[in-house]
């Protein structure tokens, strides 16, 4: 139990209590700590300086400016699931929990919004609004656990935003604490279009190093009246690869396109929502179309020739929701599923061109074989957002560094062919070094530019989503001496 | 600086054939200038910029011209940088439905280009045959079908940018999903053309429609508030998947369907089966004292034809004892009903022909004015007052130099005014890009 006062003599966690309410609402003692020191990305940690759990806008608001004032770093933390590393308190930072934010506030069914704090679980506001004919559409995998504050922080997608969108599509108006401790609203009421620069688009997927989202005006859309899936296995890799891009050809846009292969396949069987899939096909596609029902037949019948005509295996439409939901479960709990085939895994979040799916998928095997590790892919075909996930065993000395290695190569491939280093977990900390493989210096300092406008101290967040500037100075002097010399 | 004296000094960047005098008269809707440059590439571009930031130079952009009304208190800049000879696709990758083009290309070109392939842009701007793609992202234009396909901001993948100082930045990529670094792509769209200029833009496409129809619902005398209110409800509540539900005036409708009715515009874009079975479910809960009018495939595309050239053209500006003016303004999605409402009501209390229309499931309306110049700055206050009640903004969108002059286009700075200040400062610190032409003088 934890005593009803603070115990330490660090004035700034006793001031810090005081504005949060007291000994209930801040963590500073190491124990505590320890379950804070990384998110979901586990190869990073640090000890925060304190935890502290606000309930409102105005107790965050004050906590910020304390911070600041006090030149104390401090970073917002949602349900800590994020996989690139983005809560990690690198700098001992003063962490400000959202989970305590977490009602819904309003629901306008007729206007299509609802509004949330940060702390909101995603999948609550659909099952909040369902038993009305309601969703929200963006549908990470992590959306039982984690909060629409981390999805706004992260631009989160999910299965379903091939058709629909990801978060930054349908997020209509935020509230901002700024690193100042100055509250602004922005996306006023949520109605679209605000004269002036999009600052919600350039907060969404800023990866709080641009202010603390305390309330969120979300989109919510109606349920398609009918919806189809349909599961087909693949002996071959590139037949897979080639019907993903025969469905899109043919003008359909499904609601939800994803693959897995066969190592990827191998865990989700072994894991705790098996499906009952062939152990020895080489990919299964997952396909989904939504809509009105008069159109879905057809839909479904092209999908089906496109597969067979790609030679495909077998291939079966969902006879009823049960069966659709088992499929679904088997898929989105696919990174977790790992664990039942591997002591550690790495995942990656590369995005390509989708014509590059074969040649991507090739070369990712190389780099497995170059590393000696197994590299299972789970991933959203249809946008061409790949999931390698680098399969390795932490004890054994130096294969951590393997499996990043690895990790990384995966992304400079995706670069290569003209893709991006990541499509929905973030760059964090740990694709900061990879976004050189994207951005030169200039365009790095123009995005640099922009975070010293809203948190010029850099006390909010410090060290993510950019690579080390002293390498980008290093790198700059390097080049001005080959100019001169 | 007169035209000779900047053409000389300019001759060492840009051939002298790709050069000219501007407008020496001025122009009534201003944001020309003194000398027009035409770049045919981005290192022209960026020659021009190095140029004008080093010299203390100011540029004004300009595409097709359609938006010359649209913000800005200068009738000339020392330059007037267009991108109409710098067009065309850069590439445009089918299987992967993404297309890179250059910030010149007229909509509709693109369009027509892309249809070959049976795919689009999904956006639906105003005057297509003249917007430039540059143009149309740059001032954030969209129509009725932003109901179902989304704006600017969800289509465009990634740019090229050519900074004030002559450094070109990219921002986002090509491919359809990105979240490494910060969204640059959307600090652009909108910008009115203050922070850079844009040379390049990628997008999403979507496959075209395989089948689309329009209905039209027109309403007569009665609690029309109500009545369409509910009608409207009953849609949004319903499996339809409208990609338009677009109220038009009894004025607008008048010139485009000859019935002086408020009328609501609802498209069906899917396939043919799906489109028909959405009529049909519109047909049964038609509310009774309404007209209803169907239009399939290629009468419902010739209706949206003449639909996007309705508003003021700022390229066909001719001076007319009558002034134009164009708003756009944003409330709650169904408070569209309660504006264009009250822009009607403005219309019949003035002497002044007032058209509009709006989006009942995104919340966006245009309103277009004729008039005397009087009439029309006080109507634009009255609505001004009236929306700004509903919690929304108006911006003024087309208007004489002279009269925006006098009203504030952008309305009210918003609180956080001070962040957009600290981002153009950064990008554009000797403001030589459309200086004046946004928000609160930036
Ligand atoms: C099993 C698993 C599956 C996943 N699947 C997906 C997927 O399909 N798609 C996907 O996109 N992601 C996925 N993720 C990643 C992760 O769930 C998302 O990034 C999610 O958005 C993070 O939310 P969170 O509440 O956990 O945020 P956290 O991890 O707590 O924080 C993430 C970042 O957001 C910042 N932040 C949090 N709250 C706020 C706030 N209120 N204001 C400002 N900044 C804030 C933090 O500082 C941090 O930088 C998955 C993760 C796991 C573990």
């Amino acid at each position: 139990m934890r005593g009803k006062e603070i115990q330490t003599k660090d004035k700034h966690i006793q001031n810090l209590a005081k504005i949060v309410g007291g000994v209930q609402s801040i963590l500073y003692k190491k124990e505590d700590l320890l379950a804070y020191d990384c998110d979901g990305f586990t190869i990073h940690r640090h000890l925060p300086k304190a935890v502290v759990f606000p309930k409102n806008t105005q107790e965050v608001a004050e906590v910020v400016k304390y911070c600041n004032e006090n030149n104390l770093p401090f970073l917002a933390r949602g349900a800590g699931t994020g996989l690139s590393g983005g809560a990690i308190p690198l700098n001992g930072e003063v962490i400000i929990s959202l989970v305590r934010m977490k009602r819904l506030l309003s629901v306008d069914l007729e206007n299509r919004r609802a509004v949330v704090e940060p702390g909101f679980v995603n999948l609550k506001l659909t099952q909040s609004i369902s038993d009305k004919g309601y969703y929200y559409a963006p549908d990470p995998s992590s959306q039982y656990c984690c909060t629409i504050g981390g999805n706004v922080a992260e631009n989160a997608g999910g299965a379903h935003c091939l058709k629909y969108g990801v978060t930054t599509n349908h997020i209509l108006g935020l509230e901002v604490v700024l690193p100042n401790g100055e509250i602004i609203e922005i996306g006023k009421n949520g109605i679209p279009d605000q004269p002036g620069y999009d600052l919600l688009g350039l907060l969404t997927g800023s990866e709080g190093t641009l202010g603390i989202v305390t309330k969120i005006t979300v989109r919510i859309l109606k349920n398609p009246e009918a919806k189809q899936t349909v599961l087909a296995y693949f002996d071959k890799v590139s037949d897979a690869s080639q019907a993903v891009s025969d469905i899109i050809s043919e003008g359909i846009v499904p609601a939800a396109l994803e693959m897995m292969d066969k190592t990827a396949i191998e865990a989700v069987e072994a894991a705790a929502f098996p499906v009952g899939h062939p152990r020895d096909i080489e990919a299964l596609l997952l396909i989904e179309v939504d809509g009105i029902s008069a159109g879905i037949d057809e839909q479904i019948h092209q999908i089906l020739r496109v597969c067979k005509n790609r030679n495909v295996r077998e291939v079966k439409v969902a006879q009823d929701e049960k069966e659709r939901e088992r499929w679904w479960a088997n898929r989105k709990t696919g990174f977790g599923a790992m664990g039942a085939i591997s002591p550690d895994y790495l995942v990656q979040d590369g995005v390509i061109p989708r014509s590059k799916l074969p040649e991507v998928l090739e070369r990712i095997k190389k780099i497995s074989e170059k590393y000696g590790l197994r590299i299972a892919n789970i991933f959203h075909a249809g946008d061409g957002n790949l999931h390698p996930l680098v399969l390795f065993d932490a004890k054994k000395p130096g294969e951590t560094e393997k499996a990043l290695a690895a990790g990384s190569e995966c992304l400079k491939v995706c670069a290569d062919v003209g893709g991006s280093i990541t499509g929905e977990h973030g760059v964090g900390i740990e694709k900061r070094e990879e976004m050189r493989f994207i951005f030169n210096d200039e365009e790095i300092m123009a995005q640099t530019n922009i975070r010293d406008v809203f948190n010029p101290k850099n006390l909010l967040n410090a060290g993510k989503l950019f690579p080390t500037p002293g390498r980008c100075v290093e790198v700059k002097k390097e080049r001005k001496e080959v100019i001169t010399s | 600086m007169v035209a000779t004296e900047l053409l000389t000094e300019l001759k060492s960047i840009l051939p002298e054939t790709q050069m000219e005098a501007g407008e020496s008269e001025g122009h009534p809707l201003g944001n020309g200038g003194r000398l027009i440059v035409y770049p045919k590439s981005e290192e022209e571009i960026v020659n021009i910029l190095k140029y004008a930031n080093q010299s203390g130079k100011k540029i004004s952009v300009i595409g097709g011209g359609t938006k010359r009304g649209f913000g800005g208190l200068t009738e000339s800049a020392d330059l007037l940088l267009s991108l109409a000879n710098y067009k065309g696709i850069v590439e445009h990758t089918v299987g992967d439905m993404t297309i890179t083009v250059k910030p010149g290309t007229p909509f509709q070109e693109l369009q027509a280009y892309l249809a070959e392939h049976h795919q689009k842009i999904s956006l639906d701007p105003a005057w297509p045959e003249y917007a430039t793609i540059g143009g149309v992202i740059a001032a954030n234009d969209s129509g009725p079908k932003r109901f179902g396909y989304g704006s600017a901001r969800d289509i465009v993948i990634g740019m090229r940018v050519v900074y004030p100082n002559g450094t070109v930045i990219r921002t986002g990529g090509k491919v359809v999903k990105n979240v490494a670094g910060y969204d640059m792509n959307k600090l652009f769209i909108g910008s009115m053309g203050t922070l850079g200029v844009i040379s390049e833009v990628s997008m999403k496409l979507r496959p075209l429609p395989k089948y689309e129809s329009l209905i039209l619902v027109s309403f007569e005398e009665g609690n029309l508030e109500e009545e369409i209110r509910s009608f409207v409800v009953r849609i949004l509540d319903s499996m339809l998947e409208p990609t338009s539900l677009e109220l038009l005036s009894p004025s607008l409708s008048e010139r485009l369907t000859g019935q002086k009715r408020y009328t609501l515009a609802i498209s069906f874009e899917d396939v043919e089966s799906s489109v028909h079975y959405q009529e049909d479910f519109v047909k049964r809960i038609q509310p009774s004292k309404t007209k209803m009018t169907i239009l399939q495939q290629k009468e419902a595309q010739s209706f949206w034809n003449q639909f996007y050239k309705i508003g003021p053209n700022g390229l066909q500006h001719t001076e007319n004892k009558e002034t134009q003016a164009a708003l756009k303004i944003g409330v709650i999605n169904l408070d569209v009903l309660k504006v264009i409402k009250e822009s009607q009501l403005i219309q019949d209390s003035n002497n002044l022909l007032i058209e509009a229309h709006g989006g009942l499931g995104h919340g966006l309306c245009q309103v277009y004015l004729k008039g005397a110049s009087e009439d029309i700055l006080s109507a634009i206050q009255d609505l001004r007052d009236f929306v700004t009640q509903l919690g929304g903004y108006l911006v003024v969108k087309h208007l004489p130099l002279a009269l925006r002059q006098k009203v504030d286009v952008w309305g009210e700075k918003p609180s956080y005014f001070f962040l957009l200040e600290g981002i153009k400062s950064r990008i554009d610190p000797n403001r030589i890009l459309n200086h004046k032409r946004f928000v609160g003088g930036i």
